[in-house]
């Protein structure tokens, strides 16, 4: 019962936070001096030509109008235009792209392979590396192998991604020659080359954020191979797999599984830089043209999935806990 | 031992990452030619770099150049000739001339081609033409397009395309082959207009879907095979095309391929690493001037830079109805005030990267142009001949305080620091407000403004002195989103222009045009700075790639490659 109260509060609250996501967008676009009708007025554009994009895309009537018709679409859909030329967006409507041509949902719903393949790979990658790595130089704290590791987690965590992705593409990709530069293949057309091509974006992004979880799992080991229980373990004649595996990780653990889940719901809601850098066409992508082309409904669209995504990850986080460590489990 | 075997364990694991990388070879075929030849063969595949994440075919919505992707696509009513070292000639494409004009330049009548056909094997007849452009008035296909024709075409305003149930009347076909256009106004450019993409047919009846541009009907060399948003655009060949109807397009390659989305500099690293593909490519966006400084180092890369010999005109805009620079006197100063080469040096790091000094409006390559200097002075500027013109006008210890607002993309903020201090050599102080581009579009081109000076530049969407001059200069053009941005009105100019729109004769309209730019900078509205020079890399097996006079972009209609 608790469980189930539980998830419905956090549900309505993922909701408020996605209303004043939206609502907040929606301000935040209408306060900057663009004109989303411009980029449709075409050239020479005369007050006329602006005046027929407005009216056609909606943007003739105020801000907040416009906002309650978002969030209608949302329920019945919408239609832009009348007769021959009219153009529907079936509910649950969250805009229509003029410079694209296509629902958002679509849009979205097109874009979101590549950023899974691309943020899941990666995250798998730098989760297992981070950790075990992590472990690894705890249990040689203060030993060469410890020092080279935290030499290198410190050049993970200072490099920008989009320097890393272009020294990548640099050395394996033009010097080395070993791995694809460019381009996504769909899963579904060939497993191989799908993986082959992710490869190098999966590294890239492993190498940037495993450095984090190397220097987090690092710490929070140290502090629980220290512990009483811990001495209380080995004293009981545990094996040492057991030791560190079982009774000193799954503690350390706790925080690692809150940053990952906050980082893996923004990664998911779009891996900008490593899309754009390994020409991917993922919802980083979508996102970075929407501000570019100033397409208002493209723009809160992704805002939108992202803020949603970022949402779930947290909660399944909250769950999680319950899994690692007994007293946050709710009965 | 145990703990032992717990590290090894964990070592494998680390280990496991870097295996995955070092696993494959040869992922990127190498090149193994690296000498370029220039003779292109007929078939292969070209492909394009493209940093842009749409590629748009369809003609109501585009404002693409008569020699880039869409011309590809669609062929049109007259076309540019175009090649380095002559001015850009309107030639027919879909017609047999480039227009009979009558009623004094109101009327423009045109016969199409026989035997040509649309990629679905129908015929093209006049009525395509006409639904074509009608359709560009539609407001569902406003997006984006050139619209020129819109006010020029009697009821051009009040029209909203074909899908109402209403026709324009002032686009007559005869027969089939005929075409008869009523103007508002005798224009002398019409045969210009027509080689915008509204002027390419659309099937008659077709075209109401909003994603049209994902499957156009070509009348063009090519086909769009292949859309996928974001990612490509594949384009094969068009059975029905018949290269005896068509003097502009050699449609070399078999296929041309579009990637789309991709990001510039790793688009430089692909074709300067000139391997697998990517030796059949070239990159549709400039190459930036610090990428061009790298290049310089790299002999097959550099030899495979192509740069315009001009371009568009940056110039400084003086606001001409604010303050003391609403006096003539004191906007010539800045004339001589400016130090050009400072902004080469500022824009591109060189005089050579960054395009010749400009003291004209009217850009090279465009038909008419004559070259001339109204303040004749050093590259670095006179700022003693500045003081000294100031002091005449009433300013004897310079200006203060000018609002100097400019964008905070291309360099500009950099390239403004550049003018601004040689403008101070000369006593004029500036303050640079440097602000968003969209910001910055809507200040300079809305109807309140603050600023005394702004960095801009323009390159006419085609080839005739009406399009450098007109959209800087007329009146009409103050505000509203138009680009007059030194807010000039002298209603002698006004009529100077509409009397060269009017002209039919090309050779004494272009004599108008010359004489008009040299009245324009009589006032001194602006200060012409740099024809801005466009560079563009390609790959080792990529030819007939040249950039001519007028636009500064390469000519796609005829890029090919070789074996």
């Amino acid at each position: 019962m608790r469980a189930l109260r539980f998830v419905g509060i956090r549900l309505v609250g993922m909701l408020v936070v996605l209303l004043i996501v939206v609502f907040c967008t929606y301000v935040v676009f209408y306060l900057v001096p663009t004109d989303p009708a411009q980029q449709s007025c075409g050239r020479p554009c005369t007050p006329q030509n602006l005046a027929i994009a407005r009216e056609f895309m909606g943007f003739d009537v105020p801000w907040w109008q416009q906002f309650l018709t978002f969030l209608g679409g949302i329920v019945a859909g919408r239609t832009f235009g009348s007769g021959a030329t009219a153009i529907h967006c079936p509910a649950p409507c969250f805009g229509y792209s003029f410079q694209q041509n296509a629902t958002v949902l679509d849009l979205i719903g097109e874009r979101i392979p590549v950023t899974f393949s691309l943020a899941l790979g990666a995250a798998l990658l730098w989760l297992v590396i981070g950790v075990a790595t992590g472990v690894l130089a705890a249990l040689r704290r203060g030993r060469p192998l410890d020092r080279a590791l935290m030499v290198a987690s410190v050049a993970g965590v200072s490099a920008p991604t989009y320097l890393v992705g272009l020294l990548g593409i640099l050395v394996f990709g033009f010097t080395l020659d070993m791995v694809p530069v460019n381009g996504y293949v769909p899963l579904t057309e060939s497993p191989v080359d799908w993986a082959w091509h992710l490869v190098l974006p999966w590294l890239v992004l492993a190498f940037v954020h495993a450095a984090t979880y190397l220097r987090l799992t690092r710490s929070q080991m140290l502090d629980a191979l220290g512990e009483d229980y811990i001495r209380t373990a080995r004293a009981k004649g545990l094996r040492e797999s057991t030791v560190v595996g079982k009774h000193a990780l799954r503690n350390a653990l706790l925080p690692v599984v809150t940053l990952f889940g906050i980082e893996l719901g923004s990664l998911l809601g779009g891996v900008v830089i490593t899309e754009r850098v390994f020409g991917m066409p993922g919802l980083g992508g979508l996102l970075i043209d929407a501000v570019h082309q100033h397409d208002l409904p493209l723009l809160l669209g992704c805002t939108l999935f992202s803020a949603f995504i970022v949402v779930l990850a947290n909660v399944v986080v909250d769950l999680c806990y319950g899994v690692l460590d007994p007293r946050a489990r709710l009965t | 031992m145990r703990r032992r075997n717990l590290l090894r364990g964990l070592a494998l694991v680390t280990a496991a990452a870097s295996a995955v990388a070092l696993a494959g070879c040869n992922a990127n075929a190498r090149n193994t030619a690296s000498t370029q030849t220039q003779t292109a063969t007929t078939g292969g595949t070209l492909y394009i770099l493209s940093d842009a994440a749409t590629q748009n075919y369809d003609p109501a919505k585009s404002a693409n150049l008569a020699t880039t992707s869409l011309a590809l696509v669609h062929r049109r009513l007259t076309a540019w000739n175009v090649a380095p070292g002559q001015p850009a000639a309107v030639v027919p494409d879909l017609t047999t001339d480039t227009g009979k004009p009558s009623d004094d330049g109101r009327t423009w009548t045109y016969t199409l081609r026989e035997g040509l056909k649309f990629s679905d094997g129908t015929p093209i007849r006049s009525q395509d033409v006409k639904w074509g452009v009608e359709r560009s008035f539609a407001p569902a296909f406003t997006g984006g397009g050139l619209g020129y024709h819109k006010t020029l075409l009697v009821g051009g305003a009040d029209y909203r395309g074909p899908f109402e149930g209403q026709r324009l009347a002032s686009i007559e076909t005869p027969d089939e082959r005929t075409l008869v256009f009523h103007l508002a106004r005798p224009y002398g450019d019409w045969p210009w207009i027509v080689s915008t993409p509204a002027f390419a047919p659309v099937p008659e009846g077709k075209g109401a879907e909003a994603d049209y541009s994902e499957h156009p009907v070509a009348s063009g060399p090519y086909q769009l095979a292949e859309y996928q948003k974001g990612v490509r655009a594949k384009l094969t060949r068009n059975p029905n095309w018949d290269k005896n109807t068509d003097s502009v397009r050699s449609a070399l390659p078999d296929e041309v391929v579009f990637q789309l989305g991709q990001d510039t500099t790793v688009i430089s690293q692909r074709l300067v690493a000139d391997s697998g593909d990517d030796r059949f490519a070239f990159g549709a966006s400039f190459v930036s001037p610090a990428q061009l400084a790298q290049l310089q180092n790299n002999a097959s890369a550099k030899q495979r830079v192509v740069t315009s010999k001009s371009g568009a005109l940056a110039y400084l805009a003086l606001n001409t109805q604010k303050g003391p620079l609403a006096d003539p006197k004191v906007r010539q100063a800045f004339q001589y005030a400016v130090d050009k080469s400072a902004y080469q040096i500022a824009s591109a790091g060189s005089a050579q990267l960054a395009g010749d000094i400009a003291t004209t409006l009217i850009t090279e390559g465009i038909p008419g142009r004559e070259q001339y200097d109204l303040y004749p002075t050093q590259p670095t500027g006179d700022p003693d001949r500045a003081k000294q013109l100031l002091a005449e006008a009433g300013y004897p210890n310079g200006l203060d305080n000018l609002d100097f607002v400019v964008a905070n993309t291309n360099n500009l903020p950099e390239k403004a620091q550049a003018v601004q201090a040689s403008l101070a050599r000369a006593g004029i102080k500036t303050n640079i407000r440097s602000i968003d581009r969209d910001a910055y579009d809507a200040e300079v081109t809305g109807n309140q403004v603050n600023y005394d000076l702004t960095l801009s530049s323009w390159q006419p969407d085609f080839p005739s002195a009406n399009a450098n001059l007109q959209p800087l200069f007329a009146s009409s053009e103050i505000g509203n989103g138009g680009y007059n941005l030194s807010r000039y009105r002298n209603p002698e100019v006004d009529q100077l222009i509409e009397r060269a729109q009017s002209t039919v004769d090309p050779t004494e309209a272009g004599r108008q045009w010359a004489e008009i730019d040299k009245k324009i900078q009589q006032d001194s509205p602006v200060v012409p700075l740099i024809y801005t020079r466009n560079s563009f890399l390609h790959g080792s097996k990529v030819a007939n790639f040249f950039i001519a006079d007028f636009p500064a972009y390469p000519n796609y209609l005829q890029i090919g490659v070789t074996p």
